[in-house]
């Protein structure tokens, strides 16, 4: 039991993929409970059994699309245009543009090469120390994971059996505190910085409006139709997929048609990624809830950590370690059975928890050693990566903060549910 | 060392091949959902297989996809302590990592294809009648698909100088 256990642990760190160490751990349990190993096929096949799992396909292409056409420069022309008068604006304006684009386009690390490439400059120019403007791009790449239609958000209403749309108001006010608390950070750490980058001009306002005006139906749609319930998620996903291809490919035709076989390979080869992993962990997680692991964990937590206040600090420093070594996706696949049904024995609501999840998650975007955030800026601003990390620290600390009065404010996430 | 010819053009046919399959199997999801939702809120109608098949694309898809990350390098792993591996220790564990993902998706494909040969045997069947193992059949095949790419992997980490 405990060789296997290693020999496992030995094939994640030379590199093996994890559904493939998923899968081996899944048929040698089963195999020494008796069980037919076919069943791990049949759990597999349950994949097709989840009708929300279609919006994640659906999403992830229209995100890569979108981070493929000029959607991101309109965007910051937009939002500079009407807040760039601002002292010490276009920080606020990166933030709340990286924190929409982020929804939209997953938080796989575009949104630091598609929008970062343009604020980085344009925050140098503007006076902004350069560390500075380093910590805030790297951190602006995961800051919208918590809005709507993101996909983390929709992965963790389907594996924890969670309505989405409860999530998504769930994550309103928190995603928003956390832009809130970065935002005055920038405007305090900035208060110097007085020069604006750009006069308010009507003529510039509508300039930048007209450009963008395909693409600002997207979110009202999208959300709007959520939101109001007009739409399911997998149905606005769908709707998604079509208006971008219409808007991106037949409109505007910033992305020619000889490319969309690259990116449909490129957005389907994430999917593939992430449901291969989803299809093992159906059988893994059904056999260890056979073999009583979450009421062992439960027993285990139990003896250790008495109340809901202490079982949610040792739930942070959990997933704070978790979000240093796993990608988000698999963390959410791999540990949500596992701790959902021990959350809600110290009367934690599966709403709440999945927000404290993916805020928790969030940072381990920003620590090493496998923060994404941190190589990516490392690589795209050619920077080392203890550099990166020095420019983030700051910010990481407020989000730190964020998350834990996130955690321990449940009535932040959960206002809007009843 | 320069790949032989024949193994180039089978890299440019094998890609080709998973290219068409993931864009017909997108594109099919992308307009049979898209149609859903014209229907029903023009006709105040649907397609009673769609829904069904739509789900059965999603699993189609994960393989597919799944096929296509193989070759590409892209299956979600932890590479930290590769990463700081010298050269020849990382290609072993490349070559090791590989053989047991091609080992495991072996027998995923063996426990698939019996798994399909039961419903077959069975006379299983999904939405308006179809057979289940015609859908099912996607397991087998695509666990296959991904053990022979990662032995292929192993093979080529090993032989690497």
């Amino acid at each position: 039991m405990i060789l296997t256990g290693l020999l496992l642990l030995a094939m994640v760190l030379l590199g093996a993929p994890l559904f493939a160490v998923i899968a081996a751990g899944a048929m040698l349990g089963f195999y020494r409970s008796g069980i037919d190993l076919s069943v791990v096929a049949i759990e597999f096949f349950g994949i097709s059994e989840m009708p929300v799992l279609v919006a994640i396909p659906l999403f992830t292409f229209a995100g890569f699309v979108l981070s493929e056409s000029g959607s991101a420069r309109r965007l910051v022309r937009l939002s500079n245009a009407l807040l760039g008068w601002l002292p010490g604006g276009l920080a606020i304006i990166s933030l709340a543009a990286c924190a929409l684009f982020t929804a939209f386009t997953g938080a796989s690390g575009v949104t630091i090469v598609a929008l970062g490439a343009l604020l980085f400059p344009a925050l140098s120019q503007a006076g902004y120390r350069e560390r500075f403007n380093l910590g805030l791009i790297t951190t602006s790449g995961s800051l919208g994971l918590l809005f709507a239609p993101s996909l983390p958000l929709i992965l963790y209403g389907i594996v924890a059996g969670v309505s989405i749309d409860q999530l998504f108001l769930a994550g309103i006010l928190p995603g928003l505190l956390m832009l809130a608390v970065l935002s005055g950070y920038s405007f305090w750490i900035n208060r110097h910085v007085r020069q604006s980058l750009a006069k308010a001009s009507w003529s510039e306002i509508s300039g930048a409006l007209r450009e963008a005006v395909w693409e600002l139906p997207l979110p009202v749609f999208v959300l709007g139709g959520i939101y109001s319930g007009y739409f399911a998620v997998s149905e606005a996903a769908a709707v998604t997929a079509v208006y971008v291809i219409l808007v991106e490919m037949v409109i505007l035709r910033e992305i020619p048609w000889r490319e969309l076989p690259r990116i449909i390979r490129e957005s389907m080869v994430l999917v593939g990624a992430i449901l291969m992993i989803l299809g093992v962990s159906l059988a893994s997680t059904n056999y260890m809830i056979d073999a009583g692991v979450p009421q062992r964990l439960f027993e285990f937590v139990d003896t250790h950590v008495s109340g809901q206040a202490t079982f949610l600090l040792a739930l942070l420093i959990f997933l704070l370690v978790l979000g240093a070594i796993l990608d988000i996706f698999s963390a959410i696949i791999l540990v949500v059975p596992l701790v959902l049904p021990v959350a809600s024995l110290y009367g934690v609501h599966p709403v709440h928890l999945g927000i404290v999840f993916l805020a928790a998650m969030e940072l381990g975007y920003l620590t090493p050693p496998v923060g994404l955030n941190l190589f990516i800026s490392s690589f795209r601003f050619e920077r080392s990566i203890v550099d990166v990390f020095r420019a983030t620290f700051p910010f990481f600390v407020l989000l730190l903060i964020t998350v834990v009065i996130i955690a321990y404010w449940p009535g932040l996430s959960l206002v809007f549910l009843n | 060392m320069r790949r032989p010819r024949w193994m180039r053009q089978a890299d440019r046919w094998g890609r080709w091949l998973e290219n068409a399959f993931l864009f017909a199997l997108l594109g099919g999801l992308i307009v049979l959902s898209a149609s859903q939702i014209a229907l029903r809120n023009i006709f105040s109608a649907g397609l009673p297989w769609a829904d069904p098949a739509v789900r059965m694309m999603v699993l189609w898809l994960a393989l597919a996809g799944g096929i296509a990350a193989g070759r590409d390098r892209k299956q979600i792993a932890i590479d930290v302590v590769t990463r700081l591996m010298p050269g020849r220790a990382r290609r072993l564990a490349d070559a090791v990592s590989c053989l047991f993902t091609s080992a495991v998706t072996t027998a995923l494909a063996w426990h698939s294809f019996r798994f399909v040969r039961d419903s077959h045997a069975f006379g299983d069947t999904v939405f308006v009648g179809w057979p289940a193992w015609l859908f099912q059949i996607i397991l087998p095949v695509g666990f296959a698909a991904i053990a022979y790419r990662y032995f292929l992997r192993a093979l080529m980490a090993g032989s690497d100088r």
